[in-house]
Order: C-alpha cells, then structure tokens, then sequence
C-alpha cells in the first residue's frame, strides 16, 4: 500500500481500521467460503450510491467484489478481506454529474406533469415537453455496466423527493431478482444494498412479513431461459418488447412513477463487436429503446460503440460515454458459473452470511436487513407431482427430430418461436435438475388465447426437476415457495442446477 | 400582466371556495356522521310535548356558554323530535330574549346549527321571528358579539341546502338591511356601531371577494364583457395580494377604491358594499377558545369561509333594493365615470372600475406593495400568512426549493460536460438532507414533509425491531411474483390489503402503516357477545382499564362488547391484548397462546392478519366481517387447500426443506 489518499491501523488481530481521503475508494474482492464485515467509524461512506448508516455493521460475502467510495473522507473498520486496496482514480464524479442530469430531467418532467410554468431560474428548458430519464447503460464485459445502474437508483432514491425509479435487467446471464436466465423490471424504493453477487440488484420479495424484509423488491420477470443472446435473439426481442409494454402501462397508471424514471442494464453482448452475436444486437439494442422508450444512452468505456451509437442514436438522445471503473475486477467463466449457482441457491434457499471471526458484535447488516438470520434463510418446499399436472414447454428448435425423420414431403414448420411441449417420459427430454420457469395463468378466456401465448407470459417463479420417476410417471420438483403446480405451465431453459 | 407569481397562491383558492354549495358545511364538524356516532346517552321523552318542552328548556338553560357539544346535542335533539319544531322554536326564541346579553350569542348558535343542519321544518319556523329577534339582540350586545352576529348573518346568505339564504330573501334583507344598509352617513362600513378608523385584511378581503363574485356573476350572465373579464382577473390578483399582506394605508386604499367598483355593477346595493367589513375585532383570532366552541366560521379559516360560495351565491338582483340611499360612494362614482369613457367601449356602468383599478395598482406600485415583475415585496408577513392557509405549501415550497437547487448547476447530458466538471453531489445528496436515519443510513429533507417522512421510516424499524423476536421460529420462503395486473397497478393502490406476498408497495413503511392499520381494524372488529342480563354491567379491559363499550349488533341480534377478546375469562380490549401480547413476545408466551388453540391463536398478530382465519369462529368471538381480504384470497385459498392434500403425501422433503403449514 502506498499511503497515499489513506491510512491504516491494526485495531487487533481481525480488524483494521481504513482512513480514507475524501474522493477515495477502498476496493475489496472475497475468497471463496469468506465473509467480510465493514464498518462506518466516522465521516460519510457509500457502497455503489448506498450510504453507510454509522456505526452499523455490514456483511458480505459469497466473492462479493464491492468499493466503499467516500465523498468527503471517512474511516471505516474493517475485518481482513481476501484482497484490499484504496484508489483515488474513480469515475464517481462522471457518474455523479450524469445523476445530475437525469435528477434535472426528473425535476422538469414533475414540474410538466403538475402543470407549472418552467420558471427564471431554469434557462435549460427549452423543451416544452421534458420527459423523464429513460436511460440504457451499454458497455462491454466486465466494464460495471450494473455498478454505474445500481449507482444511478440509488443516487436517485436518495434525493429525498421520493422518486421510485424502474430498474430493468435485460440481461439474462445476469438474472437479477430471479434467476439466470431471466430478464426483470421493478421500482426500486430504497437504496439496493451490496451484499453478495447473489443479490447485485437487491433481494426480490419472500413471504416474511413486509416490516421485516424492508429492502426486498416487487420485480415483474420474463424467462428466456439461456445465458447467451445468441440462443435466441427473437425470443429475447419479443420478452424485451413485452417487459416495455408493462412497465409503461404501470406508468399509464402512476405518473409519479413515471417522472422518476428507467435505467436500464444490458448484457455485454449487446456491446460485443464481433462474432455470432454482432448480427443481433443491433435488432436487440432497437427492441430496447423502442420497449422501453430510451432517451438516453451511457455508453461505459468503449469508444468505438460509443461512436456506433452515436451515428445511430445521436440525433434522436443523449449518447454520453462515461468512463469506466478502474476497479472493475476481470471476471471469468468459472466465477459467472459459480455466481449462477449462487443465486439458483439464494433463490431457493437464501442465504443468511455467517459474520467473519472475530467480530466484535452481533448484530449486522446483511444486504440492508436488520434481522437477516431470520428473513434471508428461506425454505423452500419439494413435492411430486405427476407428468401430467404440469405442462412443459421448450420454446425453439432443440431437441426436435432431425429433418430426416420428418415424413417424406413434409416441411419444418416450426420456427425458433414456436412452443414445443416437452414429454418428461421421453428419455433426453433434459428434464433432470432443469431450471424451470412456472409461467403466470394464461388468459381465464378461452377466446382470448393464441398460439403463442406462453411466450408473453411472465414468469410467477421458479423450479427445479429434481428427480424423474418415469416408470410411475412422477417427478419431484424443488418450488420456492408453497402452491399447487397441478394446471400450471412451465418452460424449460438450458440452465441446471444441482443443490 | 403577471402581478403576482400564480406558483404562490396554489391552494387557496381550495381553501377560500368549498365547493359545496350549502354554507359552511365544516363549521359543525360534519354533523350528520356526529349524529350518527355518538348516541348520547339519551332519556326517554314522554311524547307530549309539555315535557319535551320542560326537558329542552332545562337542556337550552345549560347553553351558559359557547359550547360545541351542547349545541351539537340540542341540534341532535331538534332533529329527533323535529314533529315538536315550534316548541323547539319557542324555547330558543324565549331563551335568547330572557338571558343575559352575554348568553344570547350561544343560543344563535344553535339556532344557526338547527336551521342549517336540519333546515326542515326548523328554518321556516324560524324565519317569522328571526328579524326581529336578531335586531332586538343586536341592539342589546357589546360589539364583538355583533361582529360574530354579522358573520352569522353573512352566512344565511347561502345557508340553504340549495344554497341560497337560510330564511329566505326577505328576511336576509330585512336584517341586513337594518343593520347595514339605513345608515346614510355611514363611512362605508364604518357604521353606527363604531367606526373603527383601522382596516383588517379580512375586511378587505371580505368585501374584496363580495365584488368579485358580482363580477363573476356579471360575467355569467354576459360572457363577453371584457371589463368584467378584466375585473375579475384583477381582483383575483388583488385578493392574493392582501392575503399575502399589505399596509394599513394601502388596505384602507384598496377599500375605499373596492367600494367604489362595488357600487356601479350592480346598480343600487346598499347592502353589500358595508355588509362585510365588520370592525376589527371581529377577527377570528381574537374568538376565545377555551373549549370546542361552536362558530359559524370556523376560526382558522375564518376570512374564507365566511365568503359566500361563488356559484351558489343568488343573483345580485336579490339584493337589490330599489329606494337606497346612494350615499357617498355614489359620489366617488360619477366623480371616476366620465374617465372611463376612454376606454374600449365596455358598457358604462362597469367602465369606471378598469381605470379605478389601474389606479389602484400603479399606486401600490409606487408605493412599493407590488413591484413591476409581480413579486410582492410587501409584508415580511407573506410567508407566514400564507402557510397556515394552504397547508400543503411545505411540500410544494420543498419541491420547489430542491427543484433550483438541481437546476441551478449548468450541466448538460454530454461525455465532455460530465467529465470535466466536478460534481455537485454532496450538496445535493448530504448537505440537502441533515437528518438520516440512524439504523439504515437513508436521509430526510428538512421541513414538515421531510420530518414526516422521517417518522414513517421511523416507525418502520420501530416495528421491525419489536416484531423482529417474534419471527425467530417461523420458516420463510420465497414468494411468487406477482401477476402482471399486480404489478402494473402496484404502487399506487395502497388500499388494496395484499396479502403478504406482494404486500410492498413502493415504500416499505407506507406498507408497514398499511397493514397495521388493517391488523388494528380487523382486532377492532372482534367482538364478544355479552352474556344474558350482564348488559348493564360495567366492565374494565384489565390493561387500560377503560371500560369497554356494549353495542347491539342489528345482524345477530346480540349485545356485544366491541374491541374484545376473552381471555381466561376476562374480557380484553382486542388492541390492547395484542399490543401487550406482542410486547412480551417472549417463546414461553406464544407457546402458551398457540397450545390453546385455534381460539386463542388469532391473537398473535401474525394470525390475525388474515381475516378468514380469524372467522373460524369460537362461540364467544367472531370476526363478522372479514372483509378486508386479499384481493387473491380466494385463489390462494385454493392452492392451500389443494397443496396441504398433496404434501402429505410427499414425504421425502428433507427436514430443512418446510412443509406446507395448513392453518
């Protein structure tokens, strides 16, 4: 350490403490199996846009990689991570400006919708009509695309205006508030917490009581069921067109919610240059400015989307590079894989950290619960239920027949659109430890339906096959939650998962 | 010509205009639902009317002093035995003349709360005498019960379910006329009963808003009167700006000029210009409120209320008075008319005021009142003025205030403007927001709106923490999302008494006051039916010692005791048996309540939380309305009841994993 924009102290053999210069970050990544408790002792502190309450104590683990940025110096406690290090090198002032700007857009859009004059001291405004922040964050891999839309709602719950701004996870290696696989929207409320990799955007709902789970978040999630966009750019199209059509529809309903705002987070792949994926991510980056009505666009760290986007967006928004963390940690296959597994298991299970040895206190923080053993350890509920009681869809081509078993004359006709039920009795049917999303209730009208419906569908939660039983025509399924499967509809993806 | 920024008089107009077109709907504190709540302790009356005539006599006599609940009460009684009005008539009538001049005033009161509430048959039983015994009382009381008495009088105007006078026009006129109107050498209102040579803001204002509604009317019946448009604009702007405060003199100005415009529109009216200025002491503030006091006007709101609702005001021929005396505002009319001519050609009589105006206005500009870009540099008094007549300025004033404070950085969303600057964040995001919260970190603005939201969150953890023990042996899992027609109208139905599952709402603790106000109804809805012949037994809760309150259920029949549990053989408060039941929410304790069954589980809160669980009924208890269910209550009851058939069978959960718990 160089000392330089800090100091640090041995408290004792567990504990450090960190003196932290104003406009500085201290960067920490976690080992495998190893938790980390931090601290406020004094001054003002945030994680990701986040502010730390004094004196409380904060969990987190599960390779969690996270800074504590200070704006005006701080020092913080510190139990011994695996990896520490302070920068003064952040773009925290960029991101903060761009806050300003969004907060700007918001505060002209509520003042439009109330219906007041713009006024002197607002040389600004020439739009007549100012529209909140619709915001898309792009950016390759490993460039904190999440961290910048995690730093912006934050930074914007945190106004004090009560804004409740839409956060959207588009991308589906990611999960979000669901599970891999899946892409989501809710209206954040209160500052997302860090915790672990498990929760980056924050812990959606469980059954503990509403007082007792103060940060958890109401998301609305469709499934695509794959980490890769290439698996199925249409389907991806259409999920994206129809998370957009709800979200404004909400909106139609709650135009305070509306002024406060979108961000919304892409998967890298939407930024990647070359390869398989280069041919869809235009169609896919339109399908979200359009769904979601995108006015601006943050391009993080990458010059040449940066220009790309600019001829193609630049005269109807904003396309603003912004540059990148230098404290984003390159991350790679196998840690994606093991975060993947992770939030599969936060999902089912939650996952309450055990606090580091040696701390002092008992009571912690764990991803902004107070009483964390209690609401973030979940039960889930195992059952079995008959091939029947439940109907599976595949949606696309795999697993079908080769053409060559067609019968003679006949054409393909299914399209990577197309549902295809999935027989669990069928051997190959990859069932066993599928990931499985259990789809919402299709429309109560008969006349109402169509062929495709399931594909418009969202996702009510997920479930795991757990063993297949074909001789008695039964298979056991992990649910999260109580309820009856028996009717219900679930698609099956390509991700698995074993406890 | 922006006199004044329209931004800082959002909300009066709210205030000043009730839209109700019946007189002052507020000022009894909503009486019909008062009537309906509070049975008092009623004596049976013989039905004749010489004892009803003895018993409201003897309750009138109790009517020493200024008192809401006598007087509310006498109303109620007027109301019930509405077949005696002319014994009601009689004994008010002979009480106000017997007693002491200092008493009369609270029997008017009453006689304004029966004649406006129950109106029938009481205000045409009252409007034969009601002339002369005001008279005769105005004659006898000491100025400031006359000003009260003049309000009241302002408001027979519309005091008429339909809005228009209370006894009709003939009587109003009669009165107003004596009182106001005979006086030829009044100084305007400054009549025979004492002139005061000050001028109160709510006396301009008063008459302020008397001519505008002439002119609103004017502008009703001839919709393309330019100077009537004109007027009306204008005194709108005058009416903010003496609400926000101006000098004596300039109030005095504004009177006088007032007066003049009043007279020419609609012709002779006499009475109007004087009607609403009464002397100064008539200001609300000085109303003694020793208790809850019965006022025409109710004292906070005093200047607007006592203005006659625009639309519902008669047409100012009523008020026209053929033989008046044009007094000496006919004078300091014909001496501004022939200015006037000049202007646009508006018909004449109306004329003279756009220039009297314009005078008024380029005087208060000279005088420095109102300066040329429409801010009111008047009273250091605005701000305190207007705060406590438009309550929710604190939170616009905040908006407002945050709303510069982001605009005032010049920042525009470009690569170069976001990185060569720096940032302005801890203004905005630290100094902006002094309080925080100690527990979790967040911060609140200054001001009532930021306090308030401070107290939420407050009260969130505060909840949490003493809920917190309770959860220690209940499993959670993971919920469902909730249905896209869920979330999409999320947020904004807060009314909706989710269940648990999809139970946040767009802030935690909006939630959390949600679902303890419905836990609070659900226990106040709990009810023991009181055991034969223990009726009129008094009998205390044991935590707070109050007595609990017999009712006589019309549905079942039954006299319960509302708000009540049994326990043990004592009856409980239900809240209060909660509350203490939750604070030693020790194990030993819930054990004991969970071991006794499906009775006494409903008292842990967690239970009581669904109301049809609740309604299993025990014999003693019941919950007769379960009606604040969940809006998927009877879907998920469903898969409950499917689900507890189908995990009995699987048996090969791993321990950790819960089963499904059937209650």
């Amino acid at each position: 350490m160089d000392g330089r924009g800090h100091t640090e102290v041995n408290v004792d053999a567990n504990t450090r403490q960190w003196n932290l210069d104003p406009c500085t970050e201290y960067r920490f990544e976690l080992d495998p199996g190893t938790t980390l408790a931090i601290k406020l002792i004094y001054g003002h502190a945030e994680i990701f846009g986040a502010e730390l309450a004094d004196g409380a104590t904060y969990l987190f683990g599960l390779e969690c990689k996270a800074a504590v940025y200070t704006w005006q110096g701080c020092t913080i406690e510190i139990s011994l991570p695996s990896t520490e290090y302070v920068s003064d090198e952040t773009p925290m002032h960029a991101y903060a400006n761009v806050h300003l700007a969004l907060e700007q857009m918001r505060v002209r859009a509520l003042r439009a919708m109330h219906g007041s004059p713009p006024s002197s001291d607002d040389e600004g405004s020439a739009d007549a009509n100012p529209e909140p922040p619709r915001v898309l964050i792009l950016g390759p891999e490993n460039s904190g695309k999440t961290t910048v839309a995690k730093i912006l709602v934050n930074y914007a719950v945190r106004t004090g205006q009560e804004w409740t701004p839409m956060l959207v996870n588009t991308d589906p290696g990611e999960g979000g508030w669901a599970v891999p696989g899946a892409i989501a929207a809710t209206p954040v409320s209160s500052p997302i917490q860090t915790s672990t990799p498990a929760t980056r955007l924050g812990c959606a709902a469980s059954s503990a009581p509403a007082h007792l789970t103060s940060n958890a978040l109401l998301p609305l999630a469709y499934w695509y069921g794959h980490a890769e966009m290439k698996r199925n750019p249409l389907l991806m199209d259409r999920l994206i067109r129809n998370l957009g059509e709800n979200v404004a529809e909400r909106w139609d309903h709650d135009p305070e919610g509306r002024v406060a705002g979108m961000i919304v987070d892409t998967p890298a792949s939407f930024a990647a240059s070359s390869g398989a994926a280069n041919e869809h991510r235009h169609a896919l980056i339109k399908a979200c400015v359009d769904a979601f009505r995108i006015n601006a666009i943050l391009v993080v760290g990458h010059e040449k989307l940066n220009v790309e986007m600019q001829r193609t967006y630049g005269n109807r928004m904003a396309v603003v590079k912004i540059p990148k963390s230098g404290g984003v940690v390159e991350l790679d296959a196998s840690y994606r894989d093991r975060v993947r597994k992770y939030q599969l298991q936060n999902y089912m299970y939650g996952k309450a950290l055990q606090p580091p040895p040696g701390l002092s206190t008992k009571t912690h923080l764990q991803g902004g619960e107070q009483t964390a053993d209690q609401t973030l350890n979940l039960a889930p509920v195992s059952s079995i239920v008959g091939f029947g009681d439940l109907t599976i869809y595949r949606i696309g081509e795999e697993n079908m027949a080769p053409t060559s078993a067609l019968p003679i004359g006949a054409t393909r006709v299914v399209s990577e659109m197309q549902p295809l039920l999935v027989d669990p009795a069928q051997p190959g049917c990859g069932l066993y430890n599928a990931v499985l999303a259990l789809l919402s209730s299709p429309n109560p009208d008969e006349s109402e339906r169509y062929d495709e419906e399931i594909l418009d569908l969202p996702a009510v939660g997920f479930i795991v096959v757990t063993a297949l039983d074909i001789p008695n025509k039964r298979m056991t399924v992990l649910s999260p939650s109580q309820g009856s499967l028996v009717g219900r509809t679930a698609v099956v993806g390509s991700f698995e998962w074993q406890e | 010509m922006s006199l004044y920024p329209p931004t800082q008089s959002q909300g009066y107009g709210a205030v000043a205009y009730p839209p109700q077109g019946y007189g002052q709907p507020s000022m009894y504190a909503q009486p019909p639902p008062a009537y309906n709540f509070a049975p008092p302790a009623q004596p049976v009356f013989h039905v004749d009317p010489t004892s009803f005539r003895r018993e409201y006599s003897t309750r009138l006599a109790e009517l020493t002093v200024n008192s809401r609940p006598i007087i509310q009460n006498l109303s109620m009684l007027a109301q019930d035995y509405s077949r005696f009005a002319d014994v009601v008539v009689q004994c008010i009538e002979s009480h106000i003349r017997r007693v002491p001049q200092w008493m009369k005033l609270p029997a008017f009161y009453l006689l304004d709360a029966i004649s406006k509430n129950v109106y029938n048959p009481y205000a045409n039983s009252f409007a034969p005498l009601v002339v002369r015994l005001f008279l005769d009382t105005y004659e006898q009381v000491d100025q400031s019960t006359r000003s009260k008495m003049e309000e009241m009088l302002l408001t027979w105007r519309t005091g008429s379910p339909n809005g228009r006078e209370l006894f009709g026009v003939v009587p109003q006129l009669a009165i107003e006329r004596q009182i106001w109107g005979g006086e030829s050498t009044q100084n305007a209102s400054s009549n025979r009963f004492g002139a005061s040579p000050s001028v109160s803001a709510a006396q301009v204002l008063s008459e302020l808003e008397f001519v505008l509604n002439q002119k609103e009317r004017a502008l009703q019946v001839n919709p393309y009167d330019k100077a009537s448009q004109n007027h009306v604009v204008v005194l709108q702007q005058l009416r903010k700006l003496v609400q926000a405060g101006v000098s004596q003199a300039e109030l005095a100005q504004i009177l006088t000029q007032l007066r003049a415009l009043a007279q020419p529109a609609s012709t002779p009216a006499p009475v109007q210009a004087p009607v609403t200025a009464p002397p100064p002491q008539v200001r609300p503030q000085s109303y003694p409120s020793l208790q809850p006091s019965y006022l025409p006007v109710p004292p906070n709101s005093v200047v607007q209320s006592s203005y006659p609702p625009q639309s519902a005001y008669p047409p100012s021929a009523a008020y026209v008075a053929p033989k008046s005396e044009p007094i000496d505002l006919g004078g300091l009319l014909s001496a501004v008319q022939p200015a006037s001519h000049a202007s646009n050609a508006p018909p004449p009589p109306s004329a003279a005021p756009t220039n009297n105006i314009a005078d008024l206005f380029s005087a208060l500009v000279k005088a420095g009142v109102v300066s040329a870009s429409g801010t009111p540099t008047g009273a250091g008094a605005t701000a305190k003025a207007e705060e406590p007549l438009t309550p929710s300025d604190p939170v616009k004033d905040a908006a407002r205030q945050y709303r510069k404070a982001v605009l005032k950085h010049k920042i525009k969303l470009t690569s170069a403007d976001i990185t060569k600057q720096r940032s302005h964040l801890v203004e905005l995001m630290y100094d902006r927001l002094p309080a925080q919260c100690k527990q979790c970190g967040i911060r609140f603005p200054d001001g009532p709106a930021g306090k308030k939201m401070m107290d939420d969150h407050l009260d969130m953890h505060f909840r949490q923490n003493r809920k917190a023990g309770q959860a220690v042996s209940r499993g959670h899992s993971r919920s469902w999302f909730v249905s896209v027609e869920d979330w999409i109208h999320d947020g904004f139905v807060d009314t909706k008494g989710k269940g648990r599952a999809d139970g946040r709402k767009i802030s935690s603790s909006a939630a959390a006051a949600a679902e303890a106000a419905k836990r609070e109804a659900e226990l106040r809805a709990l009810h023991v039916v009181v055991p034969p012949g223990d009726e009129a037994k008094p009998i205390s809760c044991p935590i707070c010692k109050e007595p609990l309150k017999s009712e006589f259920l019309e549905d079942d029949e039954e006299w319960v005791w509302r708000n009540a549990v049994q326990r043990d053989d004592k009856i409980y408060h239900a809240t209060c048996h909660a509350e203490a039941s939750a604070s030693k929410s020790t194990l030993a304790v819930r054990l004991r309540n969970e071991a006794a069954g499906s009775r006494s589980r409903s008292l842990t809160p967690e239970k009581t939380r669904t109301p049809p669980k609740v309604a299993v009924d025990g014999v003693l208890r019941k919950s007769e309305s379960p009606a604040p269910t969940t809006p998927q209550g009877t879907k998920r009851k469903a898969e409950d009841d499917d689900l507890h058939g189908r995990t009995q069978g699987t048996g090969d959960a791993p321990p950790s994993k819960k089963l499904a718990v059937a209650a």
